[in-house]
């Protein structure tokens, strides 16, 4: 949880070179690789308004431009406006003596409805917009001024696609046509009926082109009141107003409309390399259930700092770091140097062997259920270079250290630890559950120049066994690997020499 | 980094059958509309408006010090009504905030000064910044962090907020220690 407030202070290096906390990473299951938000496909999966959780399928929040038709937002602030009720007026004027023997018959029952701010007091009745006699809906929509040229652009675009479309589909079937469709039955029956419905392809096109946008180099004079009028400033808009509906950008704040609230999106994560998710939430809006959740928090072990002894160069310093483990599995952990290369390993009986994990996935079928035609290509990028260099020497254990499953349970358990692990003393301070707490030795580097009160970094990579439990052809039984990762701690800021 | 013991004087806190940990030196007006679901921390100097509507409280709730909870309520035609507040689990509420939530749900993290105005909804897994106003009526939603004044959705949280908040919270009463005379 310190994740969601804390700096970060230990940092996970990403298959894809950035460095990440271990609350942001994902751990594909498939390629048994760490991914993070940089190098997954972030998938749109439902959209819903924040305030009233109503969610919609994507070609009606297309029609409705991405926006809540029952919610508003303030112009002014941009909160949630709430609808108000208040008694109606009474008429004045036209013709008194029926009004009189209208209201005497059946007392006013009758309530308006006007859009308040509570936060900034805004309410539609400044903006003059007259109050509407239901609760719900029966706001006058904002029109766009361009909206007509807006519209026979989208139009003419949407002739251009569907002639793209066509284009490409003639193109795929040219080759089969070539030596047996169409010698044999001129044209076949699909064609034919693909081809009827569609406007004649050819030069008839001319005319539906919208006129094009000409540049004029005349300009508006300004009015010379511009000069003599004293400026109101509390009566025009902020430039955030303004930019906040780019199609009115209206001038004084009397000009300023109820919007309709923008809805929010589900995403959902997927692999760049096999294309498997890596985390996809429930459909509904208030679900914070996961269908698929490969978070690198459930799979990865988690270290944590828990004290470091005052840093000062040439001299060595405790670190306790807590390993946990959070898997279904015993793991064993060991520690490496930097240098040390992250390619996972598995032990079988002929000795511990190289996996190559990314060429098999390519070669199986990928699980993306969409048509390729939709699908979108995905670009796999080249890892990044590592910028980081840790500013202290490690001193690393060499002995295994072992950490026994998660079990929910346990915490209920008060008859104490039953594993006994032959541990090092000197390396396990504490353990508990899936729990322990290592004892490290740092030291700043000499040769380097490093200011006082300067931030420390160390790094290490850390080996940890992993059970894959998908059934793969080749492999039936669950799968016993060993993999690695690089690791970035920040220990403390370096208080001074010896 | 892992959470630093705390240690409270033993003669100030009572501790309930069901692991409730509650400052002597608070204001729980209304005790019998007050309920406290287990394992929760009231710190010293907490108001908690039990007189004017029920509030309840899920497990794990961290009510920090000088704190207000205090149940919204609503204007009619016809003078006001209060109506119940309700907490759900592992939620934390920070130094000197002040809560009028109709509803906070679980997983959810109010930082120190914040303000939420009054009949809010604060849904599972959100995240309210310290010196954060939330406007009156604002329904905050599912894995966002709102922060400002007025309070507006700033980063998406994590997927793992869950699990992140169930460990800080229990860290948190596990850390919660009397202090050793």
């Amino acid at each position: 949880m310190a994740y969601l407030f804390q700096p970060d202070y230990v940092r996970y290096v990403c298959s894809c070179g950035s460095v990440k906390p271990v609350s942001k990473i994902y751990f594909c299951r498939h390629c048994l690789k760490v991914r993070c938000g940089y190098c997954v496909c972030h998938e749109v999966d439902s959209h819903y308004c924040s305030n009233c959780m109503e969610n919609l399928p994507s070609p009606e929040v297309r029609l409705k431009k991405n926006k809540c038709s029952n919610c508003f937002e303030c112009p002014c602030c941009f909160q949630t406006l709430s609808t108000r009720a208040a008694p109606a007026p009474v008429r004045a004027g036209g013709n008194p003596s029926v009004e009189d023997t209208k209201s005497l018959a059946k007392p006013p029952p009758k309530k308006v409805y006007y859009l308040s701010c509570s936060f900034c007091r805004w309410t539609s009745r400044d903006a003059g917009i007259p109050d509407q006699f239901v609760a719900t809906g029966g706001w006058p929509e904002q029109e766009n001024p361009h909206l007509a040229r807006i519209v026979a652009l989208l139009e003419y675009h949407k002739i251009l696609a569907s002639r793209e479309r066509q284009q490409s589909e003639r193109k795929k079937f040219h080759p089969k046509r070539t030596y047996m469709q169409f010698e044999k039955f001129a044209m076949s029956s699909v064609m034919v009926r693909k081809r009827a419905g569609l406007c004649p392809l050819p030069q008839s096109q001319q005319s539906d082109y919208p006129q094009p946008a000409v540049a004029s180099e005349e300009v508006e004079e300004l009015s010379p009141d511009i000069f003599t009028q004293p400026l109101d400033i509390t009566k025009i808009t902020t430039l955030e107003q303004r930019l906040k509906h780019p199609d009115v950008q209206a001038e004084e704040i009397n000009q300023l409309r109820p919007q309709h609230k923008q809805f929010l999106m589900k995403r959902s994560q997927r692999c760049r390399v096999c294309e498997h998710n890596v985390c996809k939430p429930e459909y509904s809006p208030q679900s914070i259930k996961f269908k698929i959740q490969l978070a690198a928090f459930y799979h990865i072990p988690e270290v944590r700092i828990v004290t470091c002894e005052p840093l000062r160069i040439g001299q060595t310093s405790e670190l306790l770091l807590k390993l946990c483990n959070p898997t279904q599995h015993q793991t064993q952990i060991m520690l490496f140097p930097l240098s040390t290369s992250i390619t996972p390993t598995t032990v079988t009986a002929a000795g511990t062997k190289e996996v190559d994990r990314e060429n098999m996935q390519l070669g199986c079928e990928s699980p993306n259920l969409l048509p390729s035609l939709v699908r979108q290509i995905t670009v796999t990028e080249d890892p990044k270079p590592l910028k980081l260099s840790p500013q202290a020497e490690i001193i690393l254990p060499e002995s295994i250290l072992i950490l026994p499953p998660r079990d929910d349970a346990a915490e209920y358990d008060d008859t104490g630890d039953t594993h006994n692990f032959q541990d090092d003393p000197k390396l396990v301070v504490w353990r508990k559950g899936n729990k322990a707490v290592i004892r490290l030795l740092v030291k700043p580097n000499e040769d380097e120049q490093i200011e006082e009160g300067k931030e420390i970094t160390v790094g290490f990579v850390m080996q940890y066994g992993y059970v894959n439990t998908i059934a793969t052809l080749e492999h039936k039984e669950p799968q016993k690997l060993d993999l690695k990762i690089k690791l970035f701690l920040s220990i403390g800021k370096l208080v001074g020499s010896t | 980094m892992e959470p630093q013991d705390i240690y409270y004087n033993k003669a100030e806190y009572v501790e309930t059958a069901s692991g409730n940990k509650v400052s002597r030196q608070t204001v729980l007006c209304g005790s019998q509309n007050i309920v406290l679901h287990g394992k929760v921390i009231v710190q010293s100097d907490a108001i908690i408006r039990g007189d004017l509507a029920n509030v309840r409280t899920g497990r794990y709730c961290i009510i920090s010090k000088n704190v207000v909870i205090r149940p919204p309520f609503k204007k009619f035609s016809k003078g006001v009504a209060f109506f119940p507040l309700q907490m759900g689990d592992h939620v934390f509420v920070g130094e000197r905030a002040v809560v009028n939530a109709a509803v906070v749900g679980s997983y959810v993290h109010i930082g120190k000064d914040a303000l939420i105005g009054r009949r809010c909804i604060l849904k599972d897994c959100c995240f309210i910044e310290d010196g954060a106003v939330v406007p009156p009526e604002t329904v905050v939603p599912s894995f966002t962090r709102f922060a400002g004044n007025p309070a507006t959705c700033v980063e998406d949280l994590p997927e793992c907020t869950l699990d992140l908040m169930l460990d800080y919270t229990k860290n948190y009463y596990q850390h919660f220690l009397p202090a050793r005379v």
